[in-house]
């Protein structure tokens, strides 16, 4: 890790739809320099606890601070210094890619030349270089991934916040991906992702969040998971099992046999 | 015997019955879970749609028996049989026609757009039976409404002229034959195009046009009225249609084919009749067979799935600049402007600009209130057309008045069509950022910049409108240089206060979850927007020109009716642009949490 500045800080955070409770007093850390992989099952919270991040959601109760700053108190420092990758890339149809990293760049004050110098980078290293006159609906899957991807990485953000950013890529442009983030951590930034692929998240992360119904269940390193899993979960799989619960494993097979 | 072991043909028709299910099933859901008030509409007007074609069934039944009247023919001289003949063919050859130009943008929705083929084709029934099923989806809306106006009249034929019992189930069979083939037909069409173009971009055209030609149509009276012309129909004229149309019946035209057989059928005519019947039926099936098996095939081995001429992809720029030198998106508007509004805001003006020129689908909604600006701007601008006409006998002071009105009469009429305009630009303007709104709101944007380049964005456009409207009313109507100045103002001043109240609106009923722009929608707030603003349009205007016409009245000089309208008209126009979006900047801060 490059340094130990806390960069995303949550307290009790809650968040609550009617009776429903979305998320349930989720406290955790994210130190600069560090990835750290966001995991439970469909439906766990995953998806609300990043929204609160970077400030898409109002959380009911607790706080959230990102690079230091409140992000209900203070949310344009916190937004200025986090990008978001969501789990589907909704960009504007009709722009260019080229285009819509200049709009990301003026939306961020971004310096003109900085703003260009930086498009073009991020469309070379994305291997969007060949389609970047062409408009957004034009691209594939994959393509509008990294596309979105380009855009939070536009303004160099301290924490950069990615919801399931490895779905529906091939296995080259998830290895960019990976790499990137990586590069990105070495370089002192806090990245946040939750990720359904718990190979990625063992190999890529240097702690571990699981949270299930709401409630984060447990947070570590790989070998402070192991120890918290039963004898014999040496695997992240297992562990995530064990701590999530197996009973639909059982049901299936049931079903299939 | 397994459902799955049968031959393909075997299952063709419960698997077409199947997906027929599944369809019917996701229609009863839909009406199911519909609001109670949807509910109650929709069953009001299916009693109507019945009502109406029990009306046009009797209606057509008494006007064809009184047509057929020996006293008529003997009374207006000529025989109208011939034509009364010719009235299937019509209906027929409009039918077929009708249903080959109206399904295509069915089919290409269910063929390409609707997302659901491949899971469709994956399951294990015949393709076939999943062709038929798109078809038969596509054509049973336009059929409904075919049937709707076209068997009351040829069931009201057969019975006025007494036409044999045969006649009344064979006009079902070719009707359903013609609708087949031509629903068949246009399934080719659709694919053809669409291995031309996208899909997706022939949807937006098809939408714009539609858009456009329906509009005219329903302004097309009120503009041949507006040119000047009265709309009077001479017996000569009526008899000219006739000829025209029974010329029109000819022998060897394929589409005269059904209509006539039935025609020879029902009058006994059996030979001719059953030939010519059967000729359509006939050439019907083959048509749609043949449409069938081409379009599965076409489909199947992925020819109509790839595009041979749109190879040209859709680039915004077609030449690579240095990146030293590329400008920012909101660079275009110059240093100047940007001196005045933050980079967020020109970007998102320029972004919001960009995407209304470049997707159809928005345009074939501005389209209205376009037509409704040119008509009306030929409408009043036209020479000899004057709304308050001077005369030599009228007092000065009534003269005066009534240039007044006329002038600014005029302003009311762009005011009218730049309230169309908003109801659109600045109803819809936080809506029509759709799902892509995360991108704003996980943004280091102000809310007050946020709310100043969405009012801009509808503002300008309006605006400009607005103002070459002015222009063209003044040099027109020779309005003196403060009648023009202050005419500017008033269009701004009021254009500003409805482009605030509908922008607050729009954002409290903001409804981002659409993915065809036309379908978006601010709900019952946003309508409650449009209705306040009809009543601000016409206070506003009236603070800025009630002071000129009391000035008018009282013979006070102008000037005071300039300032006083001034004052007032600019309060309550800056109040209108500024105190609704400060009321709602705080939920705007929340918008799309839910």
């Amino acid at each position: 890790m490059a340094n130990s500045a806390t960069l995303i800080e949550t307290q009790a955070l809650v968040k609550r739809y009617g009776d429903k409770l979305a998320v349930n007093n989720v406290s955790l850390e994210v130190q600069a320099g560090e990835v750290f992989g966001f995991l439970g099952p469909n439906g766990a919270g995953k998806t609300t606890t990043i929204k609160m991040i970077v400030g898409l959601l109002q959380p009911s109760s607790g706080t959230i601070r990102v690079a230091g700053y409140d992000v209900q108190a203070q949310p344009l420092q916190a937004k200025a210094a986090s990008g978001y990758v969501p789990d589907t890339p909704n960009l504007y149809a009709k722009l260019s890619g080229r285009e819509l990293l200049r709009f990301v760049g003026d939306l961020y004050s971004l310096d003109r030349q900085r703003m260009a110098q930086r498009s073009e980078e991020l469309l070379r290293v994305l291997d969007l270089n060949e389609a970047a006159d062409q408009t957004i609906d034009s691209y594939s899957h994959g393509m509008q991934q990294k596309a979105s991807l380009a855009a939070a990485l536009m303004h160099d953000p301290k924490v950069l916040v990615l919801d399931e950013p490895t779905v529906g890529l091939d296995p080259k442009s998830a290895r960019l991906i990976k790499d990137i983030l990586r590069q990105m951590a070495e370089r002192g930034a806090a990245v946040f992702l939750s990720t359904h692929i718990l190979e990625i998240a063992e190999r890529m992360c240097d702690r571990i969040g699981i949270i299930n119904n709401g409630e984060l269940v447990a947070v570590g390193t790989m070998n402070e998971l192991r120890a918290l899993g039963k004898a014999g979960e040496t695997s992240l799989e297992d562990i995530f099992l064990g701590l999530t619960g197996g009973a639909e494993e059982a049901e299936i097979s049931e079903i299939l046999r | 015997m397994n459902e799955l072991s049968a031959t393909p043909a075997a299952r063709l028709l419960p698997s077409i019955w199947k997906l027929i299910r599944l369809r019917l099933l996701l229609n009863w859901n839909s009406f199911k879970h519909a609001k109670t008030g949807r509910k109650i509409l929709t069953i009001v007007l299916v009693i109507l749609a019945l009502a109406f074609t029990g009306f046009i069934f009797f209606l057509s039944w008494w006007l064809l028996g009184f047509l057929q009247s020996s006293k008529l023919t003997q009374y207006a001289g000529f025989d109208v049989t011939p034509f009364l003949q010719s009235v299937p063919v019509l209906i027929f050859a409009l039918l077929f026609l009708g249903i080959l130009f109206s399904s295509f943008g069915v089919l290409l929705q269910a063929l390409y757009l609707s997302g659901d083929m491949d899971f469709l084709l994956s399951s294990p029934v015949p393709i076939r039976a999943v062709f038929v099923t798109k078809l038969l989806q596509a054509v049973l809306p336009n059929f409904g409404l075919a049937a709707l106006f076209g068997l009351p009249v040829l069931y009201g034929l057969g019975i006025s002229g007494k036409y044999n019992i045969l006649y009344f189930p064979l006009v079902l069979l070719v009707m359903v034959a013609l609708t087949l083939a031509a629903a068949g037909l246009s399934a080719l069409l659709v694919m053809l195009v669409s291995r031309i173009f996208p899909p997706r971009r022939v949807a937006e055209v098809l939408g714009f046009l539609t858009g456009t030609i329906s509009i005219l149509c329903s302004q097309s009276g009120n503009l041949y009225n507006t040119m000047g012309r009265n709309v009077t129909i001479s017996g000569s004229q009526v008899n000219g249609a006739f000829a025209l149309l029974m010329r029109f019946n000819t022998p060897w035209n394929p589409l005269n084919w059904a209509g006539q057989g039935l025609v020879d059928l029902g009058g006994g005519r059996w030979l001719a009749g059953l030939l010519l019947v059967a000729l359509t039926v006939g050439l019907s099936a083959l048509a749609f067979g043949f449409a069938l098996v081409t379009a599965e095939h076409w489909y199947y081995s992925g020819w109509a799935r790839m595009q041979v001429v749109a190879t040209r992809k859709k680039t915004a720029h077609t030449h690579t600049r240095p990146a030293q030198s590329v400008p920012g998106i909101a660079d275009t508007a110059g240093a100047q402007t940007r001196r005045l509004l933050s980079a967020p805001v020109m970007a998102i003006l320029q972004k919001d600009f960009l995407l209304y020129r470049r997707d159809m689908r928005n345009l074939s909604q501005l389209v209205t209130p376009l037509i409704f600006g040119v008509f009306y701007t030929v409408m009043f601008l036209r020479p000899g057309n004057p709304i308050f006409p001077d005369s030599p006998d009228m007092p000065a002071i009534f003269s005066s008045i009534g240039r007044l009105i006329a002038t600014y009469g005029n302003i009311g009429m762009s005011l009218f069509v730049g309230w169309m305009m908003l109801g659109r630009l600045a109803g819809m303007a936080f809506s029509a950022e759709g799902r892509n709104y995360w991108m704003l709101k996980a943004a280091p944007l102000r809310t007050t910049h946020l709310l100043i380049a969405k009012f801009l964005v509808a503002y300008l456009p309006t605006l400009t409108l607005g103002m070459l409207f002015m222009v063209a009313v003044s040099i027109l109507q020779k309005a003196s240089p403060a009648m023009f100045l202050y005419g500017l103002l008033a269009t701004a001043l009021c254009l500003a206060g409805m482009n605030g109240i509908l922008l607050a609106f729009g954002a409290a009923g903001a409804n981002f979850n659409w993915s065809d722009p036309r379908r978006m929608n601010a709900g019952a707030i946003g309508c409650l927007g449009q209705a306040i603003t009809a009543l601000f349009l016409p206070i506003t205007f009236g603070f800025f020109i009630g002071p000129l016409l009391l000035a008018a009245v009282f013979q006070w000089p102008q000037i005071y009716g300039y300032l006083a309208g001034g004052v007032a008209g600019t309060i309550v126009g800056a109040a209108g642009a500024i105190v609704p979006p400060w009321l709602v900047r705080k939920r705007v801060e929340r918008l799309n949490e839910n």
